[in-house]
């Protein structure tokens, strides 16, 4: 009976989380390319960096792979603007590409290297 | 310094090893010198673990950067204390925690028992050898904090946004649950394979059940605060993957403190116990191998290393181990007793474990999910927060419920018509409250509806409960201390219901307005209206502080201050403002967003009943403590139980 | 040089430690509890498991969560249970 219960809850999860969208897909620059929808981008801020996250126009940067050799993504943001944000700097963006560009609308960042217990999360 | 640090992890590998190959043969062959000898060697492993602790923390605390852990994770101008919190700051460190705290624990635990249970102890020793052996043998030889280098000048220093006290009592405590877990799981494996499998050994490890939970609980709930107030983004849990990692054995371990409670009584649900705790166990030292191996996409973890592997190979040898030894005791674990009925306090606490064990998998499904799909699919996706929301509260709600019938219900069977009876003060308190809370407006949110009834439901039990002992007992002081694990468990029941209505309050009931203002202007929220005064500058030795002041006018009044510190090194850091309503319970939280020209952008958000949470982490610590408690009854019963046993 | 002294030391603590036991004890078996008594620690895990339940009902009686019609109800069942427990550890025979 117990067995029962439990498969029956792991066949909701499968089905919520397979059926219901409500999963997002990580990507990288170096495989982002084409890819329709709104999807998670991860990746290194590379500079310059221009605009104001407040305003029509967005903050601009382009952001490479974290390892290993990718295009450049151009990418315009809007919105709030993580502590930890500088060129340099491992950021995971929320958003879509329309055309060439990354559109986001929200940034977190990831602490440098050392263990810091501390997420950083613009909700 | 640092050689003496490394010999003495050597040292304490080799014990382990000794600790596990004797107490094994020792307990095969029946032989008391040598099983004798190896609960010596843990003990002895205990010291010499301790030694090479003393040796990095004097290290961190002399600032000896000849330790290339001590350069990259202080500095010269760190004080004694944040010096010597950076021994968990970073791997090889808390690894280094990790193996303390398991030594000890394993230590206090054949010590204080040796008498008592010396079937179960014999076991117990290589068990906790052979784990301590895997972290000795990490620290010795994939991951050493004693590695030294060329000194530097002055080391990295520690994370700005690290100094402060939360990082010196967060992660001790979390491990202090974690590998607290380790003990009970130690002994449920000694039970099975000594073939011992009745309650002596749940009874013996309940308080330290207790006590790694009591741990785990608090700790995350220190953690929740120091994201609250720290990092400052207006919540105060992610569902991120470390996050995750500490609630999954904490579910697990809350299920296993009440399915015992039916196991100790009706000898029912042993198979099932015996699950519960290695899981418990596997998903403290699977939460320790998300952390380290960076192997979800999580912001809280380690730089990625080899690691990873050798704590995956471990927790499928523990797994694997585990099956095993339930598979080959299946026999002597199937319970003799059965459920009569489903409307009963043992079929209660079935509901409540299957609702909890859902919760906890509904998470590691979360969790891995990322990982899944990758191998599956050749997409690499992620779930958000609204899963994890649906599934809190589908488990949630009929948990809270249960947490109100649990204690009234009968054992063995009942029935509608008695279970109304008894419950009627409770209903009709809860009718109460629901009609009120609607007529207030919180019919907003429906699932922010129910909690707030069903949470005054479960706190009506629990006033029912105590008048109605007092009634016999004389004395409410009588009452708590003659049955300390029944109303001790009442009180941590009042501090989830606290926990409940807080984070209901506080997500389903929050407000949340972004605004740009120029000095003199305001915004209105929720009743409060916030007014942007000025701006203020202050320098110190290791940042400039930017602070806009603002002014609270309206439900509540009072002065925040919310900005930016700009480090030195060139990082930034929001210091959010919060003013509290201790009346209402209820937070302003203002974020300084972002500047622009004249104008400051501002986040603010009003969180009513948030601060129930910080209250709720203190009745939690009472009740468990509480429920703790030494009882020198109980320990004269024992001894005479065995006496009596021996003849 | 301390180094080494103190390293020295420890180990030389340790295997003491570990050595201790040979020395001291005497190499009888393990006095572990023998069949009989596993039997006997059964019988009072099962009187003792029946007396608690019968305090709870008590108790809960007394403090108006069981109503007197499901008190008689339950009580007999849980009496007789807690008798046949105590005759079944009495007739395991008396200490020795």
């Amino acid at each position: 009976m117990v067995a029962l219960a439990v498969a029956g809850v792991l066949a909701v999860f499968l089905l919520y989380t397979a059926l219901g969208g409500g999963s997002i897909e990580l990507l990288q620059p170096s495989n982002l390319g084409g890819h329709a929808g709104t999807v998670s981008l991860t990746g290194n801020v590379r500079g310059p960096v221009t605009g104001d996250a407040k305003t029509d126009t967005g903050l601009r940067f382009s952001l490479h792979n974290i390892r290993g050799s990718s295009p450049l993504i151009p990418i315009v943001y809007r919105g709030s603007v993580p502590d930890l944000f500088k060129i340099g700097r491992d950021v995971n963006l929320t958003g879509h590409l329309e055309g060439g560009t990354f559109v986001a609308n929200q940034m977190t960042t990831k602490c440098p290297s050392k263990y810091t217990a501390t997420p950083k999360n613009n909700i | 310094m640092a050689d003496l640090g490394r010999a003495a992890l050597v040292v304490s590998l080799g014990l382990a090893l000794y600790a596990t190959a004797a107490g094994t043969l020792g307990a095969l062959e029946k032989r008391r010198r040598l099983a004798d000898s190896a609960r010596n060697a843990l003990i002895a492993c205990f010291c010499s673990t301790a030694v090479a602790s003393l040796v990095l923390a004097l290290a961190l605390v002399h600032h000896d950067f000849s330790f290339a852990y001590v350069a990259s994770h202080t500095s010269r101008d760190l004080s004694t204390i944040y010096a010597l919190t950076a021994f968990w700051g970073g791997q090889e460190g808390s690894l280094l925690l990790w193996l303390l705290v398991l030594t000890a624990y394993g230590a206090l635990a054949v010590v204080l028992n040796r008498r008592l249970l010396r079937d179960l102890i014999v076991w117990v020793v290589p068990v906790i050898g052979g784990i301590s052996a895997f972290f000795a043998f990490i620290l010795v030889a994939v991951s050493s904090p004693f590695q030294t280098q060329v000194p530097a000048v002055d080391g990295a220093g520690l994370t700005p946004s690290l100094q402060n006290p939360y990082m010196v009592a967060h992660p001790p405590m979390l491990y202090l649950g974690y590998v607290g877990l380790t003990v009970p799981f130690a002994f449920a494996a000694a039970a099975m394979i000594s073939g011992h499998t009745d309650e002596r050994w749940i009874v013996a490890t309940r308080r330290w059940t207790l006590a790694a939970w009591m741990f785990l609980g608090f700790g995350q709930i220190l953690g929740a605060h120091w994201a609250y107030v720290e990092v400052g983004w207006g919540g105060y849990y992610a569902w991120d993957p470390v996050e995750n990692a500490a609630l999954m054995p904490w579910l697990a371990a809350t299920a296993f403190l009440h399915s015992v409670m039916i196991q100790e009584r009706k000898g029912m649900l042993r198979v099932w116990n015996m699950i519960l705790v290695a899981l418990a166990f596997e998903l403290a030292v699977f939460g320790d191998f998300l952390t380290r191996s960076g192997v979800i996409n999580s912001i809280h973890s380690f730089a990625k290393s080899s690691i990873g592997a050798w704590f995956l190979a471990f927790v499928v040898v523990t797994t694997l181990f585990s099956v095993a030894l339930i598979l080959w005791r299946l026999p002597l674990l199937r319970a003799r007793t059965k459920l009569e009925s489903p409307l009963s306090r043992e079929a209660t606490f079935l509901y409540n474990n299957l609702l909890l064990v859902a919760l906890c998998l509904t998470v590691l499904w979360g969790v891995i999910f990322p990982i899944l799909t990758e191998i599956f699919v050749g997409q690499t996706r992620t779930i958000g927060r609204p899963y994890y929301d649906f599934f809190l509260r589908i488990f949630g709600l009929p948990l809270l419920l249960l947490m109100g019938i649990g204690p009234l219900i009968a054992w063995r069977r009942s029935s509608v018509r008695a279970l109304l009876k008894t419950l009627r003060w409770p209903i009709a308190a809860a009718v109460v409250a629901g009609g009120s809370l609607i007529a207030a407006g919180a019919g907003s949110s429906r699932p922010g509806l129910i909690a707030y009834t069903f949470s005054a439901f479960v706190l009506a039990t629990i006033v029912v409960e105590l008048v109605r002992g007092t009634r016999v007992t004389g004395s409410l002081f009588q009452l708590i201390a003659r049955n300390r694990r029944r109303y001790g468990g009442y009180i941590v029941h009042a501090a989830i219901v606290l926990l409940a209505i807080g984070i209901a309050g506080s997500s389903a009931y929050q407000t949340e307005r972004e605004q740009k203002l120029a000095i003199g202007q305001s915004m209105i929220v929720a009743g409060h209206t916030v007014t942007y005064k000025g701006l203020e500058h202050e320098r110190t030795g290791v940042a400039n502080e930017t602070r806009a002041v603002l002014a609270l006018s309206g439900r509540v009044h009072g002065t925040i201050r919310s900005g930016v510190n700009s480090y030195f090194t060139g990082d930034n850091s929001r210091e959010v403002g919060i003013h509290t309503d201790w009346l209402r319970a209820e937070d302003t939280y203002v974020i300084f967003d972002q500047q622009q020209g004249k104008y400051v952008y501002f986040k603010v958000l009003i969180k009513p009943l948030v601060n129930l949470i910080w209250v709720a982490g203190f009745v939690f610590l009472g009740g468990s403590l509480v429920a703790l408690w030494p009882d020198a009854r109980e320990q004269r019963r024992l001894v005479a139980r065995l006496a009596l046993a021996r003849g | 040089m301390t180094e080494l002294i103190l390293g020295g030391l420890i180990a030389a603590a340790a295997v003491v430690l570990v050595a201790l036991p040979f020395f001291l004890g005497s190499d009888e078996q393990l006095d572990a509890v023998d069949d009989a008594g596993e039997r006997r620690l059964a019988l009072i895990d099962e009187r003792d498991r029946a007396l608690a339940a019968l305090k709870e009902l008590e108790f809960d009686h007394r403090a108006g969560k069981i109503d007197d019609a499901d008190y008689r109800a339950l009580v007999g069942p849980l009496r007789r249970a807690a008798a046949d427990a105590l005759q079944a550890l009495d007739a395991d025979g008396p200490q020795e």
